[in-house]
C-alpha cells in the first residue's frame, strides 16, 4: 500500500472473462504521476498503430491520480482513454463527478478494460469484488435509466456508475461516456470504444481510505489553496455563472461565437445565452464534483414553453454552444433540451453539434440536397429538424447513420464539404475560434493530442492571465502575451500550460483551478503531490513530467505517422478573415506560430517529431528508438507533399 | 474530505461525520451529519459511558478509550459513524469549536452559530415574510 496512490491497476479481459490485480510499482508512479499520465504510456505501450479503435484489441482505459479522493481540492476527476474511432489516434477524455474517486476507494488507480464481451455486459467493483454482470435488459436504455435500474439491481444507491447510453451502443464515432448521469468524458469518442466492447456501465463502490503520507501537512497546504480559491475572482464568478459567463465577453468583446459554424463569430442577439439570463431564469441549483470549492456545474430547469418541466445536468459552454448558436440556435429552452438529448443518448456534444453544422453549412451552399438527407430540409436553427436530427445520429438512422460518423468522414463518404468540416485530424473543434479566443489556444487546436479541441493546454493565461496582475508578465517575461491576439510568446505560452494541465490531469485536480483560475500554481500542485505521496518533488521536475506526458502522446500520433502535414487548423481559421464582430478582419497566423511552437518544444520543423536528444531528456530512451524509422518514412511523405504542391502551383 | 483527514488523518467518505445522500439522476443531494441535540438519544443509547457531553460548549464526542463497539448508539441515531478499522463509533465533535466543514464549505450551506442567533434570525425570517405581506 502506497500513499495517495493505491499502487493497484485492475485488468478485466471480457473475451477471457478474467480478472487480475497488477501492482504499479513506485519509479513507475513517480515518472507517469497517474491518471492520464498513466493512461497515455498504458496506450503507447499495449494498443499499437495497427489496433483497430473499434475492434477488441483497443482498450479502454480509466485512469485516477494520487490525489483523486482526497481533501485537495477539485480532485474528482478521472481521465478515460482509449485509440480514438474519431480521430484515429490518440484518444482521451477527462470527466468530473465522483465516480473517480469511488474507483480510488475501491482500491485501484487504474481499470484496464480489454478484449470484447460476446454479449451486453456491465462491471460491478465493490471493493476487491469484480463481477462481469449480464447487461441485456439495459442495452438499448437511455443514461438516467439505467443507472437507475443498476441502483436497483444492485440493492444500494451508494454506487457510483459511469455508461454509455445508445449512441455508444450503435458505436456513433463520438460517443461519449457519462458518470453520476450527467458528467461526460465526452470526447474523441470513447464511448463508442466502450460499446465495442459490449460493455454497458462500470459501477463502483469502495470502501476503503486514501492515506496520507504526512497528513498535516497535506491539511495545511489543503486549507491555504482552499482559502485562495475562495478570494479568487474567476472562482467567484465561475460559481456564480458556471461557464455561461463566457458567453458574454466571447461574442460582444472577444467576438470569437461559433455561430453558424464558425462563419461569424458575433451575433448581435446572443445575449439571450448570457450567464445573467441563465442564472436567473433557468439554474435550477449547483451541482460540484468532488471536493471542489468552485462548482461551475450548474442543473437547468425550463419552466416555459413546449420542454417546460425538463431538468437536467449542465449544460456547460462548449455543451451550449454546439448545441445552440453552432447550429443556429440562440433561444435558452431549446439549448437546454438538447443538451439533456444528447446527454441521455451518451453524444458528444460538440461532435454531435459539429456533424448537424457541417450538414447545414452543406445544405445552405447548395452541397447537399433532399435527396442525400432523405427528404430532410436542413435549414439552420430549425428545433424540430435538430430533435430528430440528435435521435437520427443516436440510432444510426437514415442520414443520421452518415453523420454518425463525425463531420470529417462524413464529407468523405459524401465526397464534398470537406472544408466545412470545422475539426482537426478528423477531431471536430469545440466552440472556440483561434480568430478571437486567442493564438495560443490556436497552436494547441492544431498540434493537440486528439485534435481540435481547447483542452490541449487550455492556456487562459491570454484569456483570463490579465485579471492577475503580474502573473503573465512574471510567468512569460512580458505583458505582451496578455494580448489574446498578439503572437507574441504564445508558443511559450501554450507550452508551458500544456505541461501543467498534463500535471493536473494526472494527479487529478480540475483544470479550472490552474489553468483557468490560477489560484493554484505549480508549487502548490508539488505541495500537494509531495505530502500526500511523500516523494518530494520540486515543481520543476513536476512541470518536467507534465512536459514528459505531451511527449509521449506525441509520439503516438509519431509511430502512426502523423507530424507537421496534419497539424492544421481548418481553413476557416487561417484563410477567412473573420468577417464582423470586434475582430474583422482577423486571420489566425499558423504559419508564423507553429513552426515557432516546434523549436519551443524541441521539435523538428520538418516533420514535427520530437528530436531524439529531446526525448532523451524527457527519460523516453525508447521511443526515442521506436520512432527513427516513422521518422525516415514521414520524411518521405513530407517530401512528396511538398513536391505535389509545387506542381499544383506550376500549373496553377 | 475536510472531516476524515481532520479526525482521521485519511481521505474516506465512509470516515467523514458528515454524509450526502446524492440523488444523480436530479442532481439533488441531502446532506447529513450530527444535529448536536441537547437530550442525545446516542448518549442515552451507551451503556459504557463512550458517549460525552462537553460541559462547556454542550457538544457531544465519543470518547474512544470507553467504547466497547457494540453499536447500540448506531441503532438509536443515523448520523452516528462506525470506524470499519478501529471499530469504535464516531460522530461528529464540532471540532474543539472550530468546525472544518463550515470552514470550507465554499457555497456557505454549513453555517455555525449558537442556538439564540439562529433562533432571532428565524424570527426577523417569519417576520420578515408577514411584514412584507402586510405591505403589499
Ligand atoms: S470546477 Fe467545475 S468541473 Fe472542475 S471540479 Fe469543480 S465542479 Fe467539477
Ligand atoms: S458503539 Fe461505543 S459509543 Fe456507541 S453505544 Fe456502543 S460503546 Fe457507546
Amino acid at each position: 500500500m502506497a500513499d495517495g496512490w493505491t499502487g493497484r491497476r485492475l485488468r478485466v479481459d471480457l473475451s477471457k472473462n478474467t480478472v487480475k490485480v497488477e501492482e504499479i510499482e513506485k519509479p513507475y508512479r513517480e515518472k507517469w504521476l497517474g491518471g492520464r499520465g498513466f493512461n497515455s504510456e498504458l496506450l503507447y505501450r499495449e494498443v499499437g498503430p495497427d489496433v483497430e479503435p473499434l475492434g477488441p484489441e483497443n482498450k479502454l482505459i480509466f485512469g485516477v491520480g494520487p490525489l483523486t479522493g482526497t481533501f485537495a481540492p477539485s480532485s474528482g476527476r478521472t481521465t478515460v482513454t482509449a485509440k480514438s474511432p474519431l480521430g484515429g489516434g490518440f484518444g482521451d477524455s477527462n470527466m468530473g463527478g465522483h465516480w473517480g474517486p469511488e474507483l480510488k476507494f475501491a482500491g485501484y488507480d487504474q481499470l484496464v478494460v480489454e478484449g470484447k464481451s460476446n454479449k451486453p455486459v456491465y462491471l460491478w467493483i465493490d471493493d476487491e469484488h469484480v463481477e462481469v454482470r449480464d447487461a441485456g435488459h439495459l442495452w438499448g436504455r437511455t443514461v438516467p435509466e439505467a443507472d437507475l435500474i443498476i441502483k436497483e439491481e444492485l440493492g444500494s444507491k451508494e454506487i457510483h456508475i459511469a455508461l454509455i447510453g445508445p449512441a455508444g451502443e450503435n458505436l456513433v464515432r463520438y460517443a461519449c461516456i457519462l458518470n453520476d448521469v450527467y458528467r461526460a468524458a465526452a470526447r474523441a469518442g470513447i464511448g463508442a470504444v466502450m460499446g465495442s466492447k459490449n460493455l454497458k456501465a462500470v459501477a463502483v463502490r469502495g470502501t476503503r481510505p486514501v492515506t496520507i503520507s504526512r497528513p498535516d501537512e497535506f491539511y495545511q497546504v489543503c486549507a491555504d489553496i482552499r482559502e485562495r480559491l475562495k478570494r479568487d475572482l474567476m472562482v467567484q464568478m465561475l460559481y456564480d455563472q458556471g461557464t455561461w459567463l463566457l458567453t458574454m465577453p466571447a461574442n460582444y468583446e472577444q467576438g470569437w461565437f461559433c455561430w453558424h459554424n464558425f462563419q461569424k463569430g458575433f451575433h448581435p442577439d446572443a445575449s439571450k445565452l448570457s450567464g445573467e439570463n441563465h442564472r436567473d431564469n433557468f439554474l435550477s441549483h449547483r451541482e460540484g464534483c468532488f471536493a471542489c470549492p468552485i462548482s461551475c456545474g450548474r442543473f437547468s430547469k425550463i419552466k416555459e414553453g413546449k420542454y417546460a418541466g425538463e431538468i437536467t445536468g449542465g449544460p456547460e459552454y462548449e455543451t451550449l454552444t454546439a448545441v445552440g448558436p453552432r447550429i443556429g440556435l440562440l433561444d435558452m429552452d431549446k439549448v437546454v433540451h438538447n443538451s439533456k438529448l444528447v446527454n441521455e443518448l451518451g453524444l458528444d456534444s460538440c461532435s454531435c453539434g459539429g456533424a448537424i453544422a457541417w450538414a447545414m453549412e452543406c445544405w445552405e451552399k447548395g452541397l447537399l440536397t433532399r435527396e442525400d438527407t432523405d427528404g430532410l430540409i436542413l435549414d439552420w436553427g430549425d428545433q424540430t429538424l435538430i430533435d430528430r436530427l440528435i435521435r437520427m445520429i443516436a440510432f444510426r438512422e437514415g442520414f443520421g447513420n452518415i453523420l454518425a460518423e463525425g463531420s470529417s468522414r462524413a464529407a468523405g463518404l459524401m465526397n464534398r464539404g470537406e472544408d466545412f468540416s470545422i475539426s482537426i485530424k478528423g477531431h471536430d473543434m469545440s466552440q472556440d475560434d483561434p480568430r478571437g479566443l486567442g493564438f495560443a489556444f490556436g497552436i494547441g487546436f492544431a498540434t493537440g493530442r486528439r485534435g481540435g479541441d481547447h483542452l490541449q493546454g487550455l492556456p487562459c493565461l491570454e484569456l483570463t492571465g490579465g485579471f492577475y496582475p503580474g502573473l503573465v508578465e512574471k510567468i512569460m517575461g512580458t505583458r505582451e502575451a496578455e494580448n489574446r491576439l498578439s503572437p507574441v510568446k504564445k508558443p511559450e505560452m501554450e507550452k508551458y500550460s500544456e505541461d501543467i494541465k498534463a500535471i493536473g490531469d494526472s494527479l487529478t485536480q480540475c483544470s479550472f483551478t490552474h489553468n483557468w483560475s490560477f489560484a493554484v500554481q505549480p508549487e502548490d500542485m508539488a505541495r500537494l503531490l509531495s505530502a500526500a505521496t511523500g516523494m518530494d518533488i520540486s515543481a520543476d521536475a513536476l512541470l518536467r513530467t507534465g512536459g514528459r506526458i505531451v511527449h509521449l502522446e506525441r509520439a503516438y500520433w509519431n509511430r502512426l505517422l502523423v507530424g507537421c502535414l496534419e497539424d492544421r487548423c481548418p481553413k476557416r481559421f487561417t484563410r477567412e478573415p473573420m468577417p464582423d464582430g470586434p475582430n474583422k478582419g482577423v486571420v489566425f497566423p499558423e504559419a508564423d506560430l507553429i513552426p515557432r511552437y516546434y523549436d519551443v518544444r524541441g521539435w523538428d520543423r520538418k516533420t514535427g517529431f520530437p528530436l531524439p536528444e529531446v526525448l532523451m531528456e524527457y527519460g523516453l530512451e525508447d521511443i526515442a528508438r521506436d520512432l527513427e524509422p516513422c521518422r525516415e518514412k514521414y520524411l518521405r511523405k513530407v517530401q512528396m507533399e511538398n513536391q505535389i504542391e509545387v506542381q499544383t502551383a506550376e500549373k496553377l | 474530505m475536510a472531516c476524515s483527514l481532520y479526525h482521521e488523518g485519511e481521505c474516506s467518505p465512509v470516515l467523514s461525520r458528515i454524509r450526502i445522500v446524492k440523488y444523480e439522476a436530479l442532481g439533488r443531494n441531502f446532506p447529513s451529519a450530527c444535529s448536536q441535540c441537547s437530550k442525545p438519544r446516542c448518549l442515552e443509547a451507551c451503556d459504557h459511558g463512550a458517549i460525552r457531553m462537553n460541559e462547556s460548549t454542550g457538544a457531544v464526542f465519543v470518547e474512544e478509550s470507553f467504547c466497547t463497539g457494540c453499536r447500540s448508539c448506531l441503532v438509536a441515531c443515523p448520523f452516528m459513524g462506525f470506524h470499519p478499522v478501529k471499530k469504535v463509533a464516531f460522530k461528529c465533535d464540532l471540532c474543539g469549536g472550530d468546525p472544518q466543514c463550515v470552514r470550507f464549505c465554499p457555497s456557505g450551506a454549513i453555517t455555525f452559530r449558537s442556538v439564540d442567533e439562529f433562533l432571532m434570525e428565524r424570527r426577523r425570517e417569519m417576520a420578515d415574510k408577514v411584514i412584507l405581506a402586510a405591505q403589499e
